[in-house]
C-alpha cells in the first residue's frame, strides 16, 4: 500500500507537468483533472474519505467541467498537445528538475512514511474527518455564514462582469 | 522531507512556474491557479490527517469554497475577453489597448 501512494503521488506530480507545461488549453485541462482524479486517491488513501469525496464532487464535477467548457473559447487550429516540439521540451525539463529534487530527498524516504488517520484508535464509529467537518456546522458557523456571503457576492460580481450591452461594470463587453 | 510533503510542494512550484512562464492563452493561467488551489487543498487536508488534529479539516473545505470564488471571476474575465476581442490570447490583449 506504500508503493501503491507513491505511485499515486508521482501520478499527481505528472498530473500537473503537464499543466504546466504550457499544452492547447483543453490538453492542460485534461491533465489538471487527472491531478485532481489522483489527489482524491491520495486523500483516501491517508483516510479522509469524506474530505476525498467533496474534492471529487465539487473540484472535479463542478469546476473542472466549467473549466473543460470554457476549452471552447480557446480553441485553437493547430493543437498541441505534449508531443509537439516546444511543449515537450518543458515536460522534459520540468521532469528532470523534480526528478533532481527527489533525489535530493531520496535517502529520507522510507515506508512508515504513510500515516493513516484513525489508524491507531481501537474503535471508532465516526472517521476523523467526518466528525473534523461538522465542527464546521458548530463552532466554525461565523466562518460558513462568511463563506456563504462570500460566495453570494462572487456572484454578483460574475454578473455584473458579464453583462453586456454596456452596462456592466466592463463597458467594452 | 516525506513523499507527501515532497510532492504537494513540488506540485505548487510546478503550478507557479506555468504561471509564471507560460502565458500563451489566458485559460491556461487560470488552469495552473486551479493547479496550484488543488495542491493546496490537498496539502491542508494532508495536515490534518496526518497529524489526527480532525478539528482543522473545515479549512480545506473553506479553501475549496474561497477557491471556487477565484475560478468563478477568472471564467468570467475570460467571457468578456472572449467576448471584446474574440480570443483569449495573452499577446493579443496587449495588442489591442484600448
Amino acid at each position: 500500500m506504500t508503493y501503491f501512494m507513491f505511485l499515486l503521488l508521482m501520478a499527481l506530480v505528472v498530473g500537473l507537468v503537464a499543466v504546466a507545461s504550457n499544452p492547447t488549453p483543453y490538453f492542460a485541462a485534461l491533465g489538471l483533472v487527472v491531478a485532481a482524479g489522483v489527489g482524491c486517491g491520495v486523500l483516501v488513501g491517508h483516510g479522509g474519505s469524506f474530505l476525498s469525496l467533496v474534492l471529487f464532487l465539487i473540484y472535479l464535477g463542478g469546476m473542472l467541467v466549467v473549466f473543460a467548457y470554457s476549452a471552447a473559447l480557446a480553441a485553437e487550429p493547430y493543437p498541441e498537445a505534449w508531443g509537439s516540439r516546444s511543449v515537450l521540451g518543458y515536460v522534459l525539463v520540468y521532469l528532470l528538475g523534480v526528478g533532481l529534487v527527489a533525489g535530493f530527498f531520496w535517502g529520507g524516504w522510507y515506508e512508515g512514511s504513510w500515516v493513516v488517520v484513525d489508524g491507531l484508535k481501537e474503535f471508532s464509529v465516526l472517521r476523523g474527518d467526518v466528525s473534523g467537518v461538522a465542527v464546521m456546522y458548530s463552532s466554525g458557523g461565523g466562518m460558513l455564514v462568511i463563506c456563504a456571503w462570500v460566495l453570494l457576492l462572487t456572484l454578483l460580481v460574475v454578473l455584473e462582469l458579464t453583462r453586456g450591452l454596456s452596462r456592466g461594470a466592463l463597458r467594452a463587453v | 522531507m516525506t513523499p507527501v510533503h515532497f510532492s504537494f510542494s513540488s506540485a505548487f512550484i510546478l503550478g507557479l512556474m506555468g504561471l509564471a512562464f507560460h502565458r500563451t492563452h489566458l485559460l491556461s493561467a487560470l488552469l495552473c491557479l486551479e493547479g496550484m488551489m488543488l495542491s493546496l487543498f490537498i496539502a491542508l487536508a494532508l495536515w490534518a490527517l496526518q497529524f489526527e488534529s480532525t478539528g482543522f479539516s473545515t479549512a480545506p473545505m473553506l479553501l475549496l469554497a474561497f477557491s471556487a470564488c477565484e475560478a468563478s471571476t477568472g471564467l468570467a474575465l475570460l467571457v468578456a475577453t472572449a467576448r471584446t476581442h474574440g480570443t483569449d490570447r495573452l499577446q493579443n490583449l496587449n495588442l489591442l489597448q484600448c
